[in-house]
Parts: C-alpha cells; structure tokens; sequence
C-alpha cells in the first residue's frame, strides 16, 4: 500500500506549499467571472444554465492549465533533484510511485477544484437567485473528471522525463495540441470532405474528432448533462441530421476521457520503469 | 550467505563508455566491506545496479540471494541505502522524513530513536530540511537508510560534507551495526577513512576491480614497508647496496640516498654502510609507506599496477 503513502505525501505537500489553496482561489476566480459574463455583455443569452454552460468553456481551457502545473513536475522534478534517489530506495517500485503520484495530484485537483466551483456556484446563486443543482452537479463532476484526466496526462509526461525542462516543454506541448489546436482536425477535415466549414448541421464524424480530444470529450459530456436537466440546452448530437450512431453517444465521450487519463499515465509509466535513473 | 555478488557485471553508455566493466565481487554477509575508487570509477554506477536505479548492459548482481533486477522489492525491504546525489524534500521537517521512511518500508520504528541514533536534536528534526547543512542532511539520509533494521547497509560516500564528528559518528554506527551480524557496504574515495572499519577492500579504477584484499593484505602487498632517506655532505659514490639484507631499492638523488626497506632492521644497516665510506651524514629521517601511496599506485593510469586478489 505504499501507493497510498505517497498519494498522502503528495497531497499533504500540496497544503504545505499553498498550491492547494491557489487552486482553490485561482479557480474560484475565474468561474466566478465567467458566470457573471453573461450579465455584463447585454447581447448574451443571460440565463444561468448559458452562464453555466459558459463556465465550462472557460473550465475546459483553464483546468488543463491547473491540472498540467500541479502535476508536471510530479516525479520529473524528483528526479533532476535527486529525492527520487532517496524515495527508490524505500519504495524501489516504479510502478508504486506513478500511482502515488498520480492519486495524490488527483486529489488535490479535484478538491481544489470543487471547492473553486463551490465558491463560485455561491457567487452564481447571489447573482442569479437560483442554480440549478443538477445540472451544476454535473458540471462540476466532470470538470473533476477532467481534471483528472490532465493529472493522468501529466504524470505520464512527467513520468517520461528526464529532466524538468523537458516536462515542461512536452506539458505545453500538450496543452496547446489539446486546449487550442485539436478543433483544426475536425474542422480540416470537414473543410476537405465539403469545401468549407460546418453550417448549422454537421456530420456524425466531425461531432466525433471534435469529441475526441480530453477537452473535447468534456465538452461534448457537459452539453449532454446539461440537456439532460432542461431538453431547450442543445446536446452534443443536436447538430446531427440524422440517427444518432453509437459512437457519438455520451458514453463513447465518457470511455475518451478515461482513455486519455489511462494510456498516457501507463505509456508514461513504462518509459519511467525502463529508465536508468542515476 | 554472500551479501552482494557481481558476476561480469558491466554497464555502459553510449557505444564506448565503460562506467562499470566486468565487475566481479563478493562480500559475505556480516562483513564490513571498503569499496574505494576515485570520483567517476563506477562506484556509484555498481550501487546504482544493485539498487536497480539503472539497468547493466551485461553481467548480473544480486544482493542477499535476490537478483537485483527481478526482485528489487525483496531487496529494499532488508537494505537502507544512502545513496550519492539524493536530495531531501525541502518543505518537509527531519522528522516527516524519518516519518515517510518508516511508513514506506512499513517499518515500526520509533522516529525519535533513529533521529537520535545519528545524532539530529528534536529542535533540528522540526525544521524544514530546506534549512539543513550539508552535514544535517547527511545524518538525516542515513536516518532514513537506518530505518526497519536493514541487514545489509548500503552507504555511498556518507563521510562526503561532513565534519570530524560526523566522521566518527559514521564510523560508530558503522560498526555497531556490523556488531549487530549486519553487512555494511562502505563506498569512498578516501582510504583513510574506510581502513579503520573495513575486513576488506575492493580498489575500482576506471570502471575495473584493480584488487580485493584485507586491509593487512594491502599493507604486505606494500612489501616496501619504509623508506629511509639519508642526506650525506656530498654527491655519494662509490656506495652499493646490493649485499645489504632487506633493502628492495636504493635512488640516489643529489645528496639524498633514499632506500627502501622491507625489514626494519635494514634502516640501521643502510646507516652502517654509508658510515664505512667517508661521507659524512648530516641528517636521515625515516618514514612509513602509506596505505595512501599504494592507493594512489593503484589508480594512478601511468603507474603500472598490481593485480591481486585475495578472499577472505
């Protein structure tokens, strides 16, 4: 169980260092302004379940950001240092550390995390008077969902690297490839299957690439939980003309993100157990 | 039971570099075993392996019967190792260390003990390890390799930053553990501070075992046991010291007649001899060859070196 242990360490070194908390305050933030936006800008749609749906656009690009600099430097930065020198020598097991590492990085993303989208539900509901609590609930869990999901990719880049230059360069890499230029796949392609970009109607496939990133998946999933609590907010599947194939349906989404979070931490975890560490 | 075999054990880097090459080595249990060698000869590599941070490209090790790549989990369990080039974690105190240590290997130590046994007081064990000496550290470390009782103690340069206390301090927990039946692996690149506690030796030099012997082996294998120089009024001439019993060399070097001797009594019969000319001599002065000498012979590249190997 020596997992647990380190999941523990990390965690209660994440209090230590105030990052715990500056992802709470950080995240309580931004959400908190993102629900107000609509308010502000009188052309929006200002209803709080558009400010919501809001929020998680604005999630979908910041907790890759928080959930990449919690964790990045997770076992990269022990091992330039030299302290995994030390934590081999107690635990030797490789596996055991990426495990540690990756449950502990967790929670502290997904409390501060919760705790950010609690304080900012609070703010809505002043403002609003009202927050619909399912669909917050949803929202809220999956951005949880997500978060994990860029912990998983962190510490498997983490977990790959050398040094902590090397973490970071991959960590941006893979944030800007995810959060800014995997909607040009979909687009690129409608744009050469059709000759232009995708109307008020597009195709199953292009819901499906646009879905099949982690930041994608997340959104295709919010749009879906919180259609299932008001049917007026439109689902992911609301452009298709026709049926609605298996492989657009919200659990093709849910199986994405959980493979984003899995194969990159175990991809990373082979690299870090064939590696000579000195 | 053998603590620590290597057979052929060889790690390279790239197509050329030999940081460890066909290392063979056995230590038995409940020894205090010397593994010396300058800085970058493959000591820390050969711990590396046996602590499996990094994987030989030939050969094998095994440490306490289990193989040091396929069961690494059944060797830290019984070793504490130090290990070069660690660091601490700096936010957390001396004692969250031992802490974690114990936690880890699932140990059921007492932290105030251990902190104790290597001599870190209750207020430094509070503070963030952030704010340690180097030497803090250093006893911290081996805190933390004391943890669970280890029967076979892995240390990898521990005198390396540390003041004479420290040094003695080593020195005793050293040996109270070999007292204890337990198997001490003791790496350094300064002899001086292996011969007081080491049953033997191993001299690596450039990735290579040069020679394996006790620390009395070594002094024998000195043969030359001490050198007299005389300083005589003038240039000698005429003096030969061939038929003198016990005397291996004679160099002559301006007025300095320097002989070495492999019989004490041989100094006197050097001085007997150049009396019987007519120089006169103005001073002499005796010295013992040191360890240090054959040390620096053996991994000097020029010298050309013994090769001995001897177990115990």
């Amino acid at each position: 169980m020596s997992w647990l242990v380190i999941a523990r360490k990390e965690f209660e070194d994440a209090v230590r260092s105030r990052l715990l908390w500056g992802v709470v305050a950080f995240v309580t933030v931004m959400v908190s302004v993102t629900f107000l936006i609509p308010l502000l800008v009188p052309a929006m749609e200002s209803g709080v379940l558009a400010a919501l749906g809001g929020a998680s656009e604005f999630a979908s690009m910041l907790v890759p950001i928080v959930a990449l600099v919690a964790a990045y430097l997770a076992i990269a930065g022990e091992r330039e240092s030299g302290s995994l020198r030390l934590l081999l020598g107690l635990e030797p097991s490789r596996r055991a550390v990426v495990a540690g590492k990756f449950v502990g990085r967790s929670a502290v993303v997904v409390v501060g995390l919760t705790a950010g989208f609690l304080l900012a539900g609070v703010v809505a509901w002043a403002v609003y008077g009202t927050v619909p609590a399912g669909a917050f609930l949803g929202v809220l869990l999956l951005t949880d969902a997500l978060g994990v999901a860029f912990v998983g990719i962190a510490i498997g880049i983490s977990a790959a690297s050398a040094t902590r230059s090397r973490a970071m360069t991959i960590g941006i890499a893979a944030y800007l490839a995810f959060a800014l230029l995997w909607d040009l796949i979909p687009q690129g392609a409608h744009l050469a299957v059709f000759g232009g970009p995708p109307g008020a109607s597009a195709p199953a496939w292009f819901v499906f690439l646009q879905g099949a990133s982690p930041t994608g998946a997340y959104s295709a999933l919010v749009m879906n939980a919180i259609h299932a609590t008001d049917p007026s907010y439109p689902a992911a599947t609301t452009v298709l003309d026709g049926p609605v194939p298996f492989f657009v349906e919200w659990w093709a989404f849910a199986a994405i993100m959980v493979a984003w979070t899995v194969v990159p931490l175990a991809l990373g975890s082979i690299a870090f157990e064939r590696a000579d560490l000195n | 039971m053998t603590a620590i075999e290597t057979t052929g054990l060889t790690k390279r880097y790239g197509h050329d570099v030999y940081a460890v090459n066909d290392l063979s080595l056995t230590v038995e249990e409940g020894e205090v075993f010397g593994f010396l060698g300058p800085n970058g000869s493959g000591k820390s590599t050969t711990i590396d392996v046996l602590m499996d941070y990094v994987r030989p490209t030939a050969g094998s090790a095994t440490v306490l019967g289990y193989d040091a790549q396929t069961d690494a989990d059944e060797i830290h369990q019984r070793v504490g190792i130090l290990p070069d080039g660690y660091s601490l974690y700096d936010r957390l105190s001396g004692r969250k260390h031992v802490e974690y240590a114990i936690r880890l290997k699932d140990a059921c130590d007492d932290p105030d003990a251990i902190l104790q046994r290597v001599g870190l007081a209750a207020d430094a064990a509070a503070r963030p390890a952030g704010t340690y000496s180097k030497g803090m550290s250093q006893r911290l470390a081996l805190g933390m390799a004391l943890v669970g009782d280890p029967d076979l103690l892995i240390l990898d340069e521990p005198s390396s930053g540390l003041d004479p206390d420290g040094i003695r301090d080593i020195r005793e927990l050293t040996l109270e553990h070999a007292e204890n039946g337990g198997t001490v692996f003791f790496s350094s690149h300064i002899l001086s501070q292996v011969e007081a506690i080491c049953d033997r030796v191993g001299i690596l030099d450039d990735g290579q075992l040069v020679t394996v012997d006790t620390i009395d082996g070594l002094r024998d294998a000195l043969g030359a046991g001490s050198t007299i120089t005389v300083t005589v009024d003038a240039p000698p001439s005429g003096l030969a010291f061939d038929d003198v019993a016990g005397v291996s060399s004679v160099v002559v070097d301006g007025n300095e007649i320097h002989a070495t001797c492999t019989e004490p009594t041989a100094k006197l019969a050097v001085l007997d001899r150049i009396r019987e000319t007519e120089h006169r001599i103005l001073d002499f002065d005796t010295r013992q060859s040191s360890l240090e000498d054959l040390f620096s012979a053996y991994t000097h590249p020029t010298d050309d070196r013994p090769r001995t190997e001897v177990r115990s």
